[in-house]
């Protein structure tokens, strides 16, 4: 199998749950419809890169504006991980957010019940 | 037709203002007194290590103790919920240390009625005179940042003197919880469509004020804050 192919069908899946993660957010109306764009933008161009991977470096590598090696078997591992570790690194991000957002409210809920109670028993 | 009484609560965020609150309190009782409106105080202490607490509730007004410190944007978040939970019709935001005058609260009420405004903005800059050039500069700058990020226009971004109705309670939040929040307001205000309006204000400088409040220096981590929130929202 050609190490393209192979690193395009590795990180597709990467990028499809990501854009598939974006759009129901925003059908859930998390996000607005301008970071929906972005991000899918984002994604699109991710997947537009890794599909074209072969004949951009075809062509830079015959317009002498890349001397680099062709793609190795270590490279499609590496560039794998980078899109892993971005993905994970995002989502853990989200969810970090969303959880200082909760804690956020939990503690000014808490705070106004327990300043209640104080009154309360004065 | 007899006209509602609107209910307002004003929400102070406090930490360690001991040594001007209780002047602070009296001051603003007596003026919301005097007022045909039916006005609550709330002092939302934000975890002061001073007397702040105690001061207050023995000047008889409802006092919120955060467990933790979390800063302005997060006391007035307590204080806008709590605004919420009481079901009040407008609340407003004053500072604890006594530059804003309990007068432009009212002002700042018969304004609301008249524009019906979601949120309205006290703005110290319309008429700047009696204020430090430094801070002059320092608050325009940050006016012009806030622009330039966030594409909300306003000649104070950052002043404490705010009120807001009953749909602004009910909808309005924040994600900054430093001194940050008050362009982060902005923006959310201007992306739930709620109208946005401001109103000149009088800033009270005192020695104590001009200790307290933000210098140039803290301006920039606030632009920092302000960046990180942006970039967050635009890629989150």
């Amino acid at each position: 199998m050609s190490r393209y192919l192979l690193l395009f069908l590795l990180n597709l899946p990467f990028i499809l749950a990501a854009i598939l993660s974006t759009v129901t957010q925003y059908k859930l109306k998390k996000i607005s419809s301008r970071r929906l764009v972005i991000q899918v933008l984002i994604g699109v161009v991710a997947l537009i890169g890794l599909a074209l991977a072969q004949p951009i470096y075809v062509w830079l590598f015959n317009n002498k504006l890349t001397d680099t090696e062709p793609l190795s078997l270590f490279d499609v591992v590496q560039i794998t991980a980078i899109v892993i570790v971005f993905y994970i690194a995002n989502r853990t991000r989200i969810k970090y957010l969303a959880l200082e957002t909760k804690l956020q409210e939990l503690h000014s809920e808490v705070s106004i019940k327990l300043s209640n109670e104080v009154t309360h028993k004065k | 037709m007899i006209k509602k009484v609107q209910r307002v609560c004003v929400i102070i965020p406090a930490y360690n203002e001991s040594a001007v609150i209780r002047d602070v309190l009296k001051n603003a009782k007596k003026i919301f007194s005097a007022s045909p409106y039916d006005i609550a105080i709330v002092l939302v202490n934000d975890s002061s290590k001073d007397n702040t607490a105690n001061i207050a509730l023995k000047e008889k007004v409802t006092v919120i103790n955060h467990i933790i410190n979390t800063g302005a944007g997060g006391a007035t978040a307590t204080g806008l919920r709590y605004a919420k939970n009481n079901h009040f019709d407008i609340a407003a935001t004053m500072d604890a240390d006594g530059q804003h005058d309990p007068n432009d609260v009212i002002k700042g009420i018969r304004q609301i009625e008249k524009l019906g405004s979601d949120l309205l903005l006290g703005s110290r800059l319309i008429d700047s005179s009696g204020m430090s050039k430094i801070k002059v500069i320092g608050n325009k700058g940050l006016s012009v940042i806030t622009y330039v990020l966030f594409g909300v226009n306003s000649t104070d971004s950052q002043s404490g003197l705010r009120l807001f109705s009953r749909k602004a309670i009910d909808s309005l939040r924040w994600h900054a919880g430093g001194y940050e929040f008050a362009s982060e307001m902005l923006w959310k205000a201007r992306q739930l469509k709620l109208t946005v309006n401001e109103y000149p204000i009088k800033a009270i400088y005192t020695e104590y004020s001009k200790s307290k409040g933000q210098n140039n220096w803290n301006a920039i981590n606030i632009v920092k804050s302000m960046i990180k929130h942006r970039i967050s929202e635009t890629f989150g």
